[in-house]
Order: structure tokens, then sequence, then C-alpha cells
């Protein structure tokens, strides 16, 4: 039928197979890419980036569930425990997920997506790009050199009294803050002022609202965790006493500070990762987005909603029942935005064509493993219950179902989408729904284990425990080294791909997203010509059309 | 003749050929609110000190931010940016004095355990000062 | 740059990239450059404004609790430097705006003259800066473990407000002292005559950021040496 006149259209029609000079290789040697204003190149060496910070904060996480085989002290002591889950949540936290999605696929595709020939400050993206690396070397620097031992979340007075050095990680995660804003305010400004005429607001792709909504948080929340590094920093070095009650300061000033950034962060991983099955799930179900107005609306909420909402994280602190009240009622608020994302993709999958891939399936693992996080989180919101499962792993369990169940599945999703469209090559889909099983078979082993540990009452951060926990840590433990063997699967059937894959075409998919409407890879100008946008990205069939299946 | 179309697409060029008057207006009733404030600062109005204080730094400060910035004849999503960053500075202060003003008076810093060391002092607590005996 | 550059111009309507050399290749005009650039400037103010929101929360939360001792304390400051600091910072506000002016009516030259100025006035607010530290350091009057002040000795909280005041007054300094080699990398600009009244962008946007330190100092000024 129209399938083949249908693809024509989303396509320029002279875009080839594949792309022979593309961005990727019309202009040669390293400095051609240690000074490139391409947004493009600029996602590619992001990638690269936390593909590496991924890794080491992977092989933090892998000692940490090994120490934890067993009640007694398994491979390291007390000390070095301590610095192993400080460093593997600074080192996710900071280096990985906050720059991910929105340095990879925000920076590749926002212009993309908006007809646009770059951002709109490409020399403020390279510089995000070096603060991003100059912050996560000092990060480096301050691991080999003694580390931290006070958590991720750095409280004082422990932070400020410990004889870790922490100062060198405290000035790493100031710097990335700042990689973080400019990335934020590139965004923001590449939104408003570079749209192609056609794409207005309410035609913009999804993926872009949810970016948009993401740079004002960043642009708002960062300078706040940077103020909080700078206070800690100064009074660790200098004895200012700030947050010290020996000198009469307050120490949960200090949680308050830190939480005022640290919650809105929390949307900076999710909210990315929400636009992206926003694009994969009306791609494979291939049916028209259900409520594009309330999912974009509600990107808009989470990053609003989520500003006021901080506290919960101090129920147990000290901070007054009355806060705590009025922040559990306004964390549940948040929820709804949730949920009305939820609902819409479910809606978009009903009665649609679904097109089985490993995309697809990510998209399965998320959406269970938000719904279960997300709920969860209302859980621990709810003040009561959460004076039993605070500094449980409970509550690490609930932030890795939302951070890894959900970001790094959508991660992993997004990869697989935009592989085609970044490099021209197909990856495997055999070894995609391989990677995929396990990635979702092991994290389900991972995390389960852990809400039962923290339920029974296991605290979050200690290296022993008592004897009747060993068989629900070793379950974690093994789960997590089918997610490990998951991960590895992917990187080298991806690799593979890069080098042997099949020619992908400009639009495998058949997706009505704007970004496919240029060759694999694009050209380094974007697009050939300046195209018309007629029609909605997400839209699949006219009013009063069926549904239709496509062969990939 | 080109330039002149350049200016004129260009919104904030409509900052209304005003001169110099302007701003020397403006700085002159920044200067009589300074006064303003340097007097009634050091007097004593009990309650009322604090208030006034901020309700003349604010005014000051929207005078600097409308005609020396030019927010009033600025985009209005240069507007909105500047109004939502102040919006969240005030969700910080209020969500935090939510805290500060119905806490247990036992947990605050001037509560009745609280014990303040001289200048010099390491912190007492031995859980907090690795180096105390 | 590279060939395929010249593919992508046809645009309907006037070519502005032939006739503007400031005009950005992916910026269709340069109204909206200009518009972009001022909207990521006001951005960055707001992140400003956010990264001292944290300070005025610490001299709020600190005051609250020590009151008393926070009104004894701000008597002791100099009231005199700190005027002669605000009507300096003011003025030079005042300048800064009149060199935007000034540029924007082709005088390249006042404006010259007004940037220094301005630059002068930041040098000479923080030399005035400099000795009220200098004082400070002499008495005593200190953060946090520092703290050796005789006149305050045993107020609950005195040693709180000068860490307050060592930490919001720091972090202005330094932001005054970025803010001076912004104005002078403005002033380069304008005595070699690259900015006139078709492009005045950089005037513009390094005059926002004084005027933001200005601001901050606005409200620093009445709260820690008035009340």
């Amino acid at each position: 039928m129209s399938q083949p006149a249908d693809s024509a259209a989303l396509t320029p029609p002279e875009a080839p197979a594949y792309q022979k000079i593309n961005y990727l290789n019309v202009d040669r040697g390293v400095m051609s890419w240690l000074k490139t204003l391409d947004h493009k190149r600029i996602g590619i060496m992001y990638f690269v980036s936390v593909l590496a910070t991924f890794l080491l904060g992977g092989i933090f996480a892998m000692i940490v569930r090994l120490e934890l085989t067993t009640p007694e002290p398994t491979i390291i002591g007390a000390n070095a425990y301590n610095r192993m889950f400080t460093l593997h949540g600074m080192v996710m936290v900071f280096l990985f997920m906050i720059p991910a999605i929105p340095g990879v696929f925000g920076n590749f595709f926002i212009p993309l997506m908006v007809g646009a020939k770059d951002v709109a400050f490409p020399r403020l993206n390279l510089l995000s790009l070096y603060v991003y690396w100059t912050g996560a070397v000092i990060v480096l620097i301050g691991v080999i050199t003694g580390g931290a031992d006070s958590g991720w979340t750095f409280y004082a007075p422990y932070s400020t009294t410990t004889p870790m050095t922490l100062f060198p990680v405290l000035l790493g995660v100031f710097i990335l803050g700042f990689s973080s804003i400019l990335t934020g305010l590139n965004f923001i400004v590449t939104v408003h002022t570079l749209r192609a005429p056609g794409i207005t607001w309410m035609k913009m792709p999804l993926f872009v609202w949810g970016i948009y909504a993401t740079s004002i948080i960043q642009v708002l929340a960062t300078p706040v965790i940077g103020l909080t590094t700078l206070l800690v920093g100064i009074e660790k070095v200098g004895g200012f006493g700030l947050f010290d009650p020996g000198r009469g300061g307050d120490p949960v000033l200090m949680q308050h500070l830190f939480w005022f950034y640290s919650h809105p962060a929390v949307y900076i991983m999710v909210l990315p990762a929400m636009s992206v099955m926003s694009e994969i799930v009306a791609a494979f179900a291939r049916k028209n987005i259900f409520g594009y107005k309330m999912i974009a609306y509600s990107s808009l909420g989470i990053a609003f909603v989520g500003f006021f909402a901080w506290g919960h994280h101090m129920f147990v602190s000290g901070q007054s029942s009355f806060d705590g009240g009025a922040f559990a009622v306004i964390s549940m608020l948040v929820g709804v935005f949730t949920a009305i994302k939820v609902f819409n993709w479910v809606g978009t999958m009903y009665r649609g064509a679904i097109y089985v891939s490993a995309p697809f399936l990510y998209l399965c693992g998320f959406l269970f493993f938000t719904v279960f996080g997300g709920m969860t989180g209302i859980a621990l919101a709810t003040i009561s219950p959460d004076v039993h499962w605070h500094d449980t792993y409970f509550v690490v369990a609930h932030f890795h179902f939302i951070m890894v169940g959900a970001v790094i599945m959508a991660f992993l999703a997004a990869i697989h989408y935009w592989f085609p469209k970044m490099f021209g090559k197909m990856y495997h889909e055999g070894w995609g729904m391989v990677g995929a099983a396990f990635i979702v078979l092991g994290f389900n082993a991972t995390f389960i284990p852990q809400f039962l540990l923290g339920n029974a009452g296991m605290p979050r951060r200690y290296y022993m425990y008592p004897e009747r926990f060993t068989a629900l840590n070793v379950a974690s433990t093994a789960g997590s080294s089918l997610l490990a063997i998951g991960f590895i699967i992917i990187l080298i059937y991806l690799i593979y791909a890069l080098i042997h894959g099949e020619v992908a075409g400009p639009n495998p998919w058949q997706s009505k997203g704007y970004e496919w409407r240029t060759s694999s890879p694009p050209i380094k100008e974007n697009f050939e010509e300046t195209l018309e946008y007629p029609e909605p990205p997400h839209t699949y069939q006219q009013p009063g059309e069926e549904v239709e299946h496509v062969v990939i | 003749m080109a330039e002149k179309n350049k200016q004129a697409a260009d919104p904030s060029a409509h900052e209304h050929e005003h001169g110099a008057g302007r701003y020397v207006l403006i700085w002159a009733a920044l200067l009589v609110f300074t006064l303003t404030t340097v007097i009634t600062g050091r007097m004593d109005l009990g309650g009322a000190n604090l208030p006034l204080a901020l309700i003349i730094a604010t005014v000051k400060a929207t005078l600097v931010v409308l005609f020396f910035m030019h927010l009033w004849d600025s985009e209005g999503i240069n507007r909105l940016v500047f109004c939502v960053a102040l919006l969240f500075v005030l969700v910080l202060i209020a969500g935090v004095f939510g805290d500060l003003l119905t806490r247990m008076p036992d947990a605050l810093p001037t509560g009745r355990h609280a014990h303040t060391l001289e200048g010099g002092d390491m912190p007492t607590t031995p859980a907090l000062n690795p180096h105390a005996e | 740059m590279s060939s395929s550059d010249a593919a992508v111009h046809g645009h309907g309507g006037h070519d502005e990239h032939a006739s503007n050399p400031h005009l950005a290749h992916h910026f269709d005009s340069i109204a909206t450059q200009n518009h972009a650039s001022r909207l990521g400037m006001w951005l960055f103010l707001g992140t400003e404004v956010l990264l001292f929101a944290g300070l005025f929360l610490g001299y709020a939360v600190y005051r609250h609790f020590y009151h008393d001792t926070f009104r004894f304390a701000s008597h002791t400051l100099n009231l005199t430097l700190g005027t002669i600091n605000t009507i300096v910072l003011i003025s030079s506000s005042f300048t800064v705006a009149m060199a935007y002016n000034m540029v924007k009516k082709g005088n390249n030259k006042a404006a010259a003259g007004l940037l220094v100025f301005t630059i002068l006035c930041a040098l000479a607010f923080l030399c005035i800066k400099a000795f009220e530290y200098q004082h400070k350091f002499v008495e005593g009057a200190l953060p946090g473990k520092w703290f050796t002040f005789e006149e305050m000795k045993g107020m609950p909280g005195a040693n709180m407000f000068f860490t307050v005041y060592f930490l919001t007054t720091g972090l202005h300094a330094f932001h005054v002292i970025v803010g001076m080699a912004i104005l002078m990398w403005v002033l380069k600009k304008v005595i070699k005559g690259q900015v006139d009244p078709t492009y005045y962008i950089p005037v513009e946007l390094g005059g926002l950021y004084w005027h933001l330190v200005d601001l901050v100092w606005i409200f620093l000024f009445p709260l820690l040496y008035l009340i």
C-alpha cells in the first residue's frame, strides 16, 4: 500500500541510504573535534564521556554489591565502604545522570527537532563540554586522593569535620554545575528563538518540551547546589561554622539548601527520560500520541511543582512536622503530573500497531518501573511510614527504580532508537532484545529484594548487617551481575554495529519525528534545505484513518 | 538607511530614543532613597526597621531593573525569567522559615541545649571531632 | 568554514548574512540574534540571583535566631564607608547605563570615558571593602573559629553575623572583580570601534551584569549595615 510513499514524504527525496560525507567525517583530525561548534559532535563527545563515567560509577556499584554479599566484611573495610557508596552516588548523579540525556540527545537532536542549524550559543555549548570535563577530572582527582566518605549528600556536620579531603570532590561538583547551567540556558534560548517557521510551540516534538522543562530546572536550581558545595567547602577548610551547632549554626539549614537543588535535580534526570519515552511510544505504537498538550504541560508542571517538595527528604532530620506536612502534600501533587504522562503513554499504546523491538522493550520496562518507583515515592512521601523507611534500603530501591529503572531504560531506549540516525547503521535487533531482557530481568533481580530488605529494616550505607538479611542481599548482588552482563552485551553489539552494521537509511523506523527528515548520519548543516512542517511530529493517522502496521 | 531598517526590526531598539535624561532622573531618585534608608535604618523603629529597609531596597532595585537594565521596554520573556527567579528565592525562604518558625524549640540553635564555643575552639563532641581525645 | 555552508542560505526575503558580519550562520536575522543574546543574559542573571539567594537565606535565618546580636553587630560596621560604597556603586550603574546610551548614539569616545569611570568606581569599591576587611581582622570580628571580637564576646550568635558578613560581601566582591574584567573587555571593544549604533549588544550585556552586581549590594547594604 502506501508504505514507501509515506516514508518518502518523511524524508528529503534525495536523501541517500547512507550519507557519505556527514557530520562525523566532514572535518578531520582531533582538533576539528575539540574546536567544533557542531552540536552533533558535541553530543557525541558527551556520549563517550558519560559512557566512561557510567562505567566508573558502575565499578563502584559492583564493589558495594560484592561487599554486601556477606554479613561480615567481605572485600573491604568500613572506611573504604563509605567511600565506595559515596563515590558511586556522586559519580552516577553528577557525572552521569544529570548530563546524560540532555548532553547527549538534547545536544544532538534539539536543533534537528526544531529545524535549526545549531543551538543558540554554539560556543557556550562547547564550553559546557569543557567545563564538564574539568569538573569530572577534578572529581576523579578527589576520588584518587582519598575521596569522600560522607555519602553523596555530604551533610554537615560530618562532611565539614571528616578527615577525608572531600574538597576536590566538592570543587568538581561545583564546576560541573556550571556545565549543567550552560546546557540548560542554551536549550531554553534555542527553543525560544530558533524554531523554524511552521514549528509553533504546540507543534514541537515532546522531547523538546521535556528538555525545555528540564532546562528551566537546571538554570534555576543548580546555583543553589553550587552555593552549598561552596559553603561546605569553605566551612571545612576555613572553619566558618555556618552549619556548626557549636558556633550557633543550624545543620538542618544545610539540608534545606542541599535538597532545594537535589530534589529538582531528580526531575532533571527523569524529565528527559520521560520525554524520550513520549517520542518512542508514538513511533513504536504507530499511533497519534494521546494527549499531546497534557504531556507537554505536565512536563512544565513537574518542573515547577518539583521545586516546592524538597522537604520530603528531611522528614526525620529535625525539620518541623508542620513543614514536613506541607512538603508531603505538595509531593503528592507531583505524582499527579507523572500519572498524567503514564496514562497518556498507555493511551497511546492502546489499540496501536506495536512494533516489538529493543526500544519498545525498554519502554515496557520503563513504564513498569516508573509506576512502581513513582508509587513507592508517594508512599515515602507519606510521613508516618517514612519514619520507618527513612535511611533504609526501601529508599535506595525507590530511587534506583526511578534512576535506573526509568532513566537508564530511557537512555538505552534513546540509544537504540536514535542509533541509526546518529551513525547511519542499524544494530542487530535480536541482540538488542537479548540485551533488553538481561537489563530488565537483571534490574528486577537487583532492586526488588532491596524493597524487601528496606521494609524489613536493613539500613542503607551499612557494610555489615544481621544474618537474616543475607539471602536477599545475595539475590540483589546476583541480579546486579545480570545487569552488568546486559550492559556488556549492549556495548559489544553496538560497537559491532558501528563498524559492520547494516546501513539504516534516513528513517528506518518510519517515524514521524522531525529529526528523521534528514540524512543518516546528518550532514553538518543538519538540513539540505529549509523544510516545511505541515504535520505535528507525533501524528500517524489523520482523523478517521485506521492504525496500520509497518514492516521495518 | 540599512542601519535604520535593522534597528527598526530589532524590537528593543524601540527604546524610544530616550535621552540621557531618564538615567539622570533614576540616578537622582536612587540617591534620595539611599539617603532615606541610611537615616531611617539607624533609627530605632522597633519591628518596622526590617520591613521599611526591605521596601526601600525593593523600590531602588525595581528602578535599576526596570530602567537601567531596560526591563521596562524589553521582551516579555526576559521579564518572566527574572520574576520567576525572584519567585523561587521567595519559595526557598518561605520553605525554610516554615520549618524554623514551627520547629520544636530545643531543636533550634537557640534551644536549651545550645552551647556556643568561644572563638578558636574546635567542636568538642568527640564524634564530630576526630582530633579530640 | 566548510563548503556546505554555501548551500543552505536561501531563505525567503533579504539575506542579512551577506550584509551583516555580526550575524551568526544559524540565526536568520540580527534582531533574533540580539533577542537570543538578551534572553541568554537574563537567564544567566537569574542563576546569579539564585546563587545569592542561599546567602540571603543564611542571613535571614541567623538574623531570626540572633536578632539582638545582629542589630548590635550591624552598628559596629562603618556606616560612612558603607554609604560611600553604596553611592559609588549606584553611580557606577548610572555611568554604565550612560555608556550604553552613548554607544547607541555613536559617541564611542564619551562611552569609553564613562566606562573608565565605571571601572574606577569598581576599584574604589574594592579598596574601601579591603580597608573595612582589614579593620575586621584587627578587631577579631571574623567568622566561626576565628572570632575574637572583644566588644561582642559572649553574645549569642556573634560570630554568625560575621560569618554571614564575610560570605555575602566576599561573594559580592568576587562578582565585582569579574564585573570589572567584563567592563574592561567591553571598553576594549568600544575603543576599537567594534561596537556602534548598529551593533551594541556587548555593551548591553556587560552593563546588565554590572547592574546585577549593584542590585545585590542594594539589598546587602541595609541588611548588613543599617538594621
